[in-house]
């Protein structure tokens, strides 16, 4: 069904911009995804994504710029049935059986799924004749991914799914995902777990404070911020400051007593320092995705000299900016 | 047209589960207005059911418990846009008219077994008797009269919170019934309240019914006064939608 729409994108942002009062929450987005693509929306808390979500479903109109679903208007896609949604925040409603929820929801879609292959999906089958709202959390969830997917959308949308589960309940809800993105479907979801994005996507875009920052595949996205990781030890004496300065380093971290120096070009970084350290147990590694993260956001705030980035480091771990150092 | 019925009364069907597995909403929304008729007319002055204040009551009572029923739709209303069900369900083909008007026609529905219970108590325990032709219609203005209170219920809960909307919607079942006459006739009113009552929708919707046990049709001032108000709760119901999308 969804190859008949290959001429026209399913999502379309056009310098969407969305205000609330001085907040520019969505600035300028310029974003378009095809049919049967599987996107991560990636991003920080407060980093626009799920205003950007409220945009693309029309609950929420952009201050300027568009966003168009099929080369509609999303309201339009919305009433059609083309679109199904996993909202953040949402609670099961009261008093109702889960299989009569998703059996109310079939019923409003043009051509939906069965209602028990929804429930099926959705691994809700034990559950169908419980009532929704006596549901643990990650059960709970399960319902609401059931209503996004029963009306068999072309579109799911999916805010945050996996934000209030634990490790094994998010690895089977993924596990569902996987099973209905399995039949061609285009799916947008939100995160910010970035093994998720790498795992669950083909496809990233990471968003901060509104604006688009990087967009490509996890691949690209490591190549795009070209990053190494070289980490030594230092057995006699302090953690020279000089260490920002050699060529290639983007940043310093101390963690654990090993230096870890994020690069560009670790071919230079490495030659250079026997005249700042002498380094002990060298190794050499390929940026994973969270430090291709982190560079792209802290890249971001330093350009705009806002408020300076702060990962979300554990304790014992300590970081410098080069900017700061330097 | 005909798949735009059939996902209303889909959406209706699902509301009104929901509502009668309320027991608390079911007792109390039937049962209260039930205890007060029997209270009003057998406790205290003891006047039995063979005159005029055992249909009068009758009449008011009903039009009471259906006044609350109508009001209480806004509880459920708000308690759905608490928990982002009214989200939810802009992301489903349902258009946001077709929400609001299978929400009104569930809580209209609701409105029924409070008007029919207090009829039939009336029946049996003091044994009112009316023509067929007079419950049928009585029923049925009561039953259709209500709808300015649904509107206003409903705009209640898309415009305010939760807790804001239950006590809104005590005060103003306790305000409109209590003005309106529902309780005590307004002929035992002071002259300038009495006619204050008069504009009110209460006032009216009783009226209705009472023209109805008197045999007379029912007055047209007063269901021109009843349209105003319809109008005027309608207006704030889609007003007070328009405004939670945009903020929910």
């Amino acid at each position: 069904m969804t190859t008949t729409h290959r001429a026209t994108p399913v999502v379309a942002f056009t310098g969407a911009v969305k205000e609330f009062g001085a907040v520019r929450a969505v600035d300028g987005l310029d974003l378009t995804i095809g049919p049967g693509e599987r996107v991560a929306l990636l991003g920080r808390n407060g980093a626009g994504k799920s205003t950007a979500i409220s945009l693309l479903l029309g609950l929420d109109d952009p201050s300027s710029g568009t966003v168009e679903l099929f080369g509609q208007t999303p309201s339009h896609a919305v009433t059609e049935g083309r679109v199904g949604a996993m909202l953040q925040d949402s609670k099961p409603v009261s008093r109702v059986t889960v299989r009569e929820l998703v059996s109310f929801v079939t019923r409003t879609y043009p051509n939906p799924m069965t209602v028990d292959e929804a429930l099926e999906l959705a691994g809700l089958t034990e559950l169908a004749g419980r009532r929704a709202d006596k549901l643990s959390g990650g059960q709970a969830q399960r319902v609401s991914f059931a209503i996004a997917l029963a009306g068999d959308p072309d579109l799911l949308v999916l805010d945050e799914p996996t934000a209030a589960l634990d490790v094994e309940a998010r690895r089977l809800f993924w596990q569902s995902m996987r099973a209905f993105t399995d039949r061609g479907k285009t799916v947008l979801f939100s995160t910010h777990y970035l093994e998720e994005a790498d795992q669950n996507a083909d496809r990233i875009v990471v968003i901060d404070r509104g604006q688009l920052i990087a967009d490509g595949s996890s691949a690209e996205i490591k190549h795009t911020v070209g990053s190494s990781m070289v980490s030594f030890t230092v057995p006699d004496g302090p953690v020279p400051d000089s260490l920002a300065a050699l060529p290639g380093v983007l940043s310093v971290e101390v963690v654990d007593g090993r230096v870890r120096l994020r690069t560009s070009d670790s071919d230079a970084t490495v030659s250079a320092l026997p005249g700042v350290v002498t380094p002990r147990g060298l190794e050499v590694a390929p940026a994973g995705l969270e430090d291709a993260f982190l560079a792209l956001t802290a890249h971001h705030s330093g350009r705009d000299g806002g408020r300076p980035f702060v990962p979300s480091a554990s304790s014992d771990s300590a970081v410098q900016t080069p900017k700061a150092g330097a | 047209m005909a798949s735009s019925i059939a996902l209303v009364s889909n959406y209706v069907n699902l509301e009104l589960r929901r509502t009668f597995r309320d027991t608390g909403f079911v007792i109390f929304g039937v049962g209260t207005p039930v205890l007060m008729y029997i209270m009003f007319t057998n406790v205290g002055g003891g006047s039995g059911g063979t005159d005029d204040w055992a249909v009068t009551a009758m009449v008011g009572l009903a039009a009471y418990g259906a006044l609350s029923a109508g009001l209480s739709s806004g509880t459920a209303v708000a308690e759905d846009k608490a928990v982002g069900w009214l989200r939810q369900l802009r992301i489903t083909p349902l258009s946001p008219a077709q929400v609001v008007f299978g929400r009104a026609v569930t809580g209209s529905l609701m409105v029924l077994p409070a008007i029919v219970v207090v009829l039939l108590t009336a029946m049996i325990v003091n044994g009112v008797r009316l023509d067929a032709w007079q419950w049928l219609v009585l029923t049925l203005l009561l039953w259709v009269g209500s709808l300015p209170f649904t509107m206003l219920g409903i705009a209640n809960g898309y415009q305010l919170s939760s807790q804001t909307t239950n006590v809104t919607n005590i005060v103003c079942n306790l305000a409109l019934a209590l003005v309106g006459g529902l309780w005590f006739p307004i002929s035992e009113f002071p002259g300038w309240m009495a006619s204050v009552a008069k504009w009110t929708p209460g006032y009216r919707f009783g009226e209705l019914g009472w023209n109805t046990t008197d045999g007379e049709a029912p007055s047209m001032t007063g269901i021109v006064v009843l349209v105003v108000w319809l109008l005027v709760f309608g207006a704030y119901a889609a007003f007070a939608y328009r405004r939670s999308g945009r903020k929910a």
